[in-house]
């Protein structure tokens, strides 16, 4: 075994309201790639964000090559070594690849950038990683593979000991990851230490030497990959015990009214292809993890990004979905998981918002609203939905999340939807405000409402599914009655790897 | 002192035209006052208090009030518009061009006026709101295109109308009848009829929206698109009556003119209180803030400055009412 480079022991940090991380451990060797892994929200990023210095540490020690580190900025990181290769690029486009490589430290002739110089200190660079890669061609050019790997020499021209990797194939194509794979086993060959953040199983068995997963925060352990299959993995993701009753079979008699149907619905890289049904009084889980492509779906559909194909068909009927406008005709109602961007609208009062959706209800011939109608809807919503504002001329900028989130549901209950989209119906709320949302919904079907309900929250899904879709790459890659669900079924198909 | 303020903004009145209106107001008689002592000292003899004085700053006061009302609807959606002044002046030539060498009927000519207004303002609102293009350029370009069309209409002459005729005298009665302010009273009347469009109706509360947030409007199945064109709609009719009412008080037009007045309309809007980041509005601030500006105007002149100072304080009002509301803006967050 190579000697440890990096340690970090009993890292803990808290944000308002959240345990983020709980006494993480985690360690780097020289020469090693080391996985790190666990859903969405078990504490991955926060953690490197800790180590580079994004974040400070509530408490823990940070060792690197044997002193105690605690980085201010990304900045202090990368100068000491530790350099984090992004998901989403941060390259500047119009640029060429040395300009990008070398940016904020260019050679100088004079007054002048050295242009030549860094051509060449970038084709030794690449030389060194055995990738052909023109220094002078500009970045936007290239191939997202191939951004990557000028992410790459531009770490490895910092002289990082340490790479991290998040999600780095998420982009590439089987090519581009091959000779991904190729660089990183030279990298560790070399010596480095890098760590390798992915959910692809397939990829961490390919490349990986240690695994450590992690999960609410914490890490649950580390093995060595070799030693461990693919099933021991999903298992210490998902191994939490539910403590809310999950619902062990459906609720909906399986000759219930289909109210929505979808069929081979395609929008972009994130929806290839999804066909699915909704019936009368069901909730239909949507699981997967980020980046899944269930949001993608869920805007498709509702018309808020435009779609390639697909027929939609709501109670029987074919309908022509090319923007929310018709949607809302249509009966369908989006809730989507970012409220503040897209659900409400902050400096408006909860009237004004509870009644955005349908205010044509609430006018004369002339346009004019009125205004006392407008009022009674919304207090009868306030009262029916329980929502905790002080008047209904309050702005609901002062609202709390949960309260917010009734407000927006409110807006699709006066606007008469039969069918509800909740994209993560509780991020951002606190507990006691999950359960009564909860409630809600679960009341909603009674009165024989439909609900999707996006959520990337494992609990959440077996809590309120009477049947659950789970999504991998822009594609469906399973439908589980709740009675045969179980998380390691899920996680299996939210992980599956999909051949390109 | 602190109490006392809190009890001042909780009277009714305050609460109902909003505490910065009514410091508005004050700065108002302020201005009015300060203007009073220095004319005597600056320029010898001469006095500011004179009913003519009055007069002469409400003639300012009216096209860049009906100008500002406009702009009021596309701030409150989030954009903005530079077209305004040069959609004025090219209204008013082409209409008094209809007039002087056509001799359409006047009534006509002032239908005219306002559809030419319209016109621009369809056209700069459907190239943001259907074409995404930003407000701010497209407006610039339209003032362009609105300056060259009004030479070219007019052959590059300035027009002067209405003539003495005594058929067309009642023209400018709408301004001014008999020493009595009747632009004011029209101003007042268009005012009151902007803000129940704004505040009552439903386009009003999309626009309001909109410029709040644009996509939660949209996802809420609202089409954005129609009432965002309608604020540029309106900016560009209003922009028409201004015309209106700067040639009933001026008479004379000249191409090539007007795109400074674009400015003073949105100093009198950001002072009254409507915020460039959209989503609120004030229509009477907007009315006081072009109060203020034609007062300034009508002072800097009766001092004996020239307009260049005018321009100077215009600039820097917009400067600090922005600086104002976004201070405001950051403490409310």
């Amino acid at each position: 075994m190579n000697e440890i480079i990096l340690s970090m022991n009993g890292i803990d940090k808290s944000f308002p309201g959240v345990h983020a991380l709980d006494h993480v451990s985690f360690d780097v060797r020289k020469g090693e790639v080391h996985a790190l892994m666990g859903e969405n929200g078990a504490g991955k990023s926060t953690l490197m964000k800790v180590l580079t210095g994004i974040y400070t540490k509530d408490s823990g020690t940070i060792a690197y090559e044997g002193r105690d580190i605690c980085y201010q900025s990304p900045r202090e990181a990368q100068e000491a070594g530790i350099v984090i290769v992004h998901q989403e690029l941060n390259m500047m486009g119009h640029l060429t690849v040395a300009q990008n490589i070398f940016i904020g430290r260019e050679w100088k002739k004079g007054l002048l950038i050295d242009d030549a110089r860094m051509n060449e200190e970038a084709r030794k660079l690449f030389q060194l990683l055995k990738i052909d890669i023109d220094p002078k061609e500009t970045m936007s050019e290239l191939t997202v593979g191939k951004q990557q790997m000028c992410e790459i020499a531009k770490a490895i021209s910092h002289e990082a000991k340490i790479i991290v990797f998040d999600e780095p194939t998420a982009a590439l194509t089987d090519a581009e990851i091959e000779q991904l794979f190729r660089i990183i086993r030279d990298l560790r060959a070399k010596q480095y230490g890098i760590v390798y953040i992915s959910h692809r199983m397939d990829e961490i068995k390919q490349i990986t030497d240690r695994v450590t997963v992690m999960r609410d925060g914490q890490t649950v352990g580390t093995m060595v990959t070799s030693e461990c299959s693919k099933d021991d993995i999903v298992h210490m993701m998902v191994g939490r015990v539910i403590f809310e009753q999950p619902k062990t079979k459906s609720h909906v008699p399986p000759d219930a009214e289909v109210v929505l149907r979808v069929e081979h619905l395609c929008a972009g890289r994130m929806v290839r292809d999804v066909s699915f049904e909704l019936r009368r009084g069901e909730i239909l889980g949507f699981s997967g993890l980020m980046g899944a492509g269930r949001t993608e779906t869920a805007r498709a559909l509702f018309g808020a990004d435009p779609r390639e194909s697909g027929a939609i068909y709501v109670e029987g009927h074919k309908v022509n979905i090319h923007s929310p406008q018709d949607a809302v005709r249509a009966g369908i109602g989006y809730l989507s998981e970012d409220r503040k961007r897209f659900g409400v609208v902050l400096k408006k009062n909860v009237t004004e918002n509870s009644t955005l959706a349908s205010l044509k209800a609430y006018v004369n011939p002339v346009g004019v609203i009125n205004s006392a109608e407008e009022r009674k809807i919304t207090e009868k919503m306030v009262k029916a939905l329980k929502t905790k504002t002080p008047s209904v001329d309050r702005m609901v900028m002062d609202l709390s999340g949960g309260n917010q989130q009734k407000v927006v549901l409110a807006k699709w209950l006066i606007s008469n939807s039969k069918i509800l989209i909740f994209d993560e119906p509780t991020r951002g709320i606190d507990v006691g405000a999950k359960q009564e949302i909860y409630e809600l919904m679960n009341r909603l079907v009674q009165e024989g409402k439909s609900i999707i309900m996006i959520s990337s929250e494992m609990p959440e899904i077996f809590r309120m599914s009477d049947r659950i879709v789970v999504m991998c790459e822009g594609k469906k890659t399973a439908e589980f009655d709740v009675s045969d669900a179980t998380q390691e079924k899920v996680m299996n198909a939210a992980t599956r790897e999909i051949a390109v | 002192m602190k109490a006392a303020l809190q009890r001042f903004k909780g009277l009714p009145f305050v609460r109902l035209i909003g505490f910065n209106r009514v410091v508005l107001i004050l700065i108002i008689f302020l201005m009015y006052g300060f203007f009073t002592v220095l004319t005597p000292l600056l320029r010898n003899g001469s006095s500011f208090v004179n009913y003519n004085r009055v007069l002469s700053a409400f003639n300012y006061a009216y096209f860049i009030g009906f100008l500002g009302l406009g702009v009021t609807f596309v701030i409150a959606t989030g954009g903005i518009d530079f077209s305004i002044g040069a959609v004025m002046f090219c209204s008013a030539l082409i209409s008094g061009y209809c007039l002087t060498k056509f001799h359409l009927p006047l009534w006509l000519c002032i239908c005219i006026s306002v559809c030419v207004g319209a016109a621009f303002g369809s056209i700069g609102g459907y190239f943001v709101a259907f074409r995404h293009l930003p407000s701010f350029i497209t407006s610039l370009a339209l003032m362009l295109v609105a300056k060259g069309v009004g030479s070219i209409f007019t052959k590059t002459q300035s027009v002067t109308w209405p003539s003495s005729d005594p058929a067309t005298s009642w023209y400018r009665d709408l301004v001014k009848w008999n020493g009595f302010p009747v632009g004011f009273v029209i101003l007042i009347v268009i005012a009151a009829l902007c803000a129940f469009l704004l505040y009552r109706t439903k386009a009003g509360r999309y626009m309001l929206c909109i410029g709040s947030n644009r996509e939660a409007v949209r996802l809420s199945g609202v089409d954005t698109r129609r009432w965002e064109m309608l604020a540029y709609v309106m900016s560009g009719t209003l922009a028409g009556v201004a015309a209106i009412f700067y040639v009933g008080a001026y008479t004379t037009v000249q191409p090539g003119l007007g795109d400074t007045f674009n400015n003073e309309a949105i100093a009198a809007c950001v002072m009254g209180g409507t915020s460039m980041a959209g989503g609120s509005a004030s229509i009477l601030g907007t009315v006081i803030g072009a109060i203020i500006v034609a007062l300034m105007q009508e002072g800097i002149l009766a001092m004996g400055f020239t307009i260049s100072y005018q321009y100077v304080l215009t600039g820097l009002i917009v400067l600090g009412a922005v600086t104002a509301d976004i201070i405001s803006r950051k403490r409310k967050n």
